[in-house]
């Protein structure tokens, strides 16, 4: 059913490459496309360009941290309504809302949860 | 006896990590000896010469040496505090740095396991599966320092989502029936068909259920029994657990909710535990709305219980 439709693109900005390659070799394996950066900057470069269906975006990143993604990507009009989930380890009260704030539509702890339960929460936020 | 064991000074200082002259009872108590010593003085000193002069002085150099006392109570009630914040900062920054590796081991393990297992032979497979539980472990052990700094610093965050409690108690059995099986114990459970669904944090509650199920299982010595028993009634959601096991001391049983608690009877049985489970538990569920007891009688068995509020605008 999934893999007879249009493959759903999902832009994964992570710096930690072991993450980033799990988070793709699965998304992947899943029936996803995948798009990675390794930067806050790279992020934001590749989501304007390519305009993913959907961006995982870690916190604490080089170059320009979740936060700034999240303000550029919000702040275009032509990704702003690309949903985007926050992965991050943090998960006190105001690093998460000061995200949610700016327009990020969930979280997810990265030490707690699978990859399966991404994959579930991503398949959530994308209706499918 | 209450003033007495207050007013023991050296236990103060232990407690406190500070010397003895630091110790805040020690410095009031010197505080308060020095002001009746300065009072007789003062009194002589007024009965030889009648000057108002000399009792200004004096009481000036009264006045300046209670300062000077009440200074150092409140510089080392200041070290104090200091030291204490220290060391929750430090727990919240080494589990944080815990906590990448952790992820890492986390999602590789699970690539293996899943979408990679094909070529893995059977003893391959056993041993992955070995370390995936360590590292399931030292997540939770990692975690539950991190949720217990988060407590005592008051800022302990939970989702509020839509929670499925019967799903949660047949998961949590579930994974404790390897353990079950293999301490003989025997898991019943009693529960309704559905149960309205209630607000809260899903993984948090799964932990707070899976600290009483799986205690319950740890402390049987040899074969038991665990009883859970879920029912609704008066707006809320009562969760049982009950056992057969080690029980808890009398003289113990004030400070089972306290953290780090681990009861003698308990270590010798089991020598794995922090105890921060229940501690961590007993907050979840107040933060929750709820709250939590037991009873337990010393090698007869315990019974813990809890219940959460059902939230009636999510069930209308």
């Amino acid at each position: 059913m999934f893999t007879s439709m249009e493959k759903k693109k999902i832009l994964i900005i992570e710096d930690d490459s072991i993450l980033q390659k799990a988070l793709q070799e699965f998304l992947i394996a899943e029936g996803f496309e995948t798009l990675s950066a390794l930067d806050g900057e790279e992020g934001v470069k590749i989501g304007k360009e390519k305009k993913p269906d959907l961006i995982l975006l870690d916190i604490i990143l080089p170059k320009m941290d979740g936060y700034e993604v999240l303000k550029a990507m919000k702040s275009d009009e032509s990704t702003k309504n690309i949903p985007i989930i926050l992965l991050t380890n943090l998960g006190s009260l105001n690093d998460v809302e000061k995200a949610l704030d700016l327009g990020a539509t969930t979280y997810l702890i990265k030490a707690d949860y699978k990859l399966e339960e991404v994959a579930k929460k991503i398949k959530e936020v994308l209706n499918i | 006896m209450g003033f007495i064991r207050k007013f023991n000074i050296k236990q103060e200082a232990e407690d406190l990590g500070v010397s003895v002259w630091q110790a805040p009872s020690f410095l009031f108590f010197l505080m308060g000896l020095f002001i009746i010593l300065v009072m007789v003085v003062i009194y002589f000193i007024s009965q030889f010469y009648d000057s108002p002069e000399v009792l200004v002085i004096s009481e000036s150099v009264v006045v300046v040496v209670i300062f000077s006392i009440g200074n150092s109570i409140i510089k080392s009630m200041e070290q104090i505090a200091r030291v204490n914040k220290m060391k929750s900062e430090f727990v919240t920054i080494a589990s944080h740095q815990l906590k990448t590796p952790l992820s890492q081991m986390n999602w590789e393990l699970e690539l293996l396991l899943s979408k990679n297992q094909s070529g893995l032979s059977e003893k391959q497979l056993e041993i992955a599966n070995t370390i995936r539980q360590s590292q399931e472990t030292m997540a939770r052990l990692v975690n539950d320092l991190l949720d217990v700094a988060r407590i005592d610093q008051g800022r302990l965050v939970l989702n509020k989502e839509k929670v499925d409690l019967l799903e949660i108690i047949d998961a949590v059995i579930n994974n404790n029936k390897i353990l079950a099986k293999s301490s003989n114990v025997e898991i019943s459970v009693i529960k309704p068909k559905k149960l309205p669904e209630i607000i809260g944090d899903k993984k948090r509650i799964a932990v707070v259920v899976d600290n009483l199920i799986s205690n319950a299982v740890k402390y049987i010595e040899e074969k038991g029994f665990v009883e859970i028993k879920v029912e609704e009634g008066d707006g809320k959601i009562n969760v049982y657990v009950k056992d057969n096991g080690v029980g808890i001391p009398d003289n113990q049983q004030n400070s089972v909710f306290q953290k780090f608690f681990r009861s003698n009877n308990a270590v010798r049985y089991q020598t794995e535990g922090t105890g921060l489970g229940l501690y961590i538990s007993k907050n979840i569920v107040e933060q929750l709305g709820g709250k939590m007891w037991f009873k337990s009688i010393e090698g007869i068995g315990s019974s813990f219980w809890f219940y959460l509020p059902i939230n009636n605008d999510v069930n209308r």
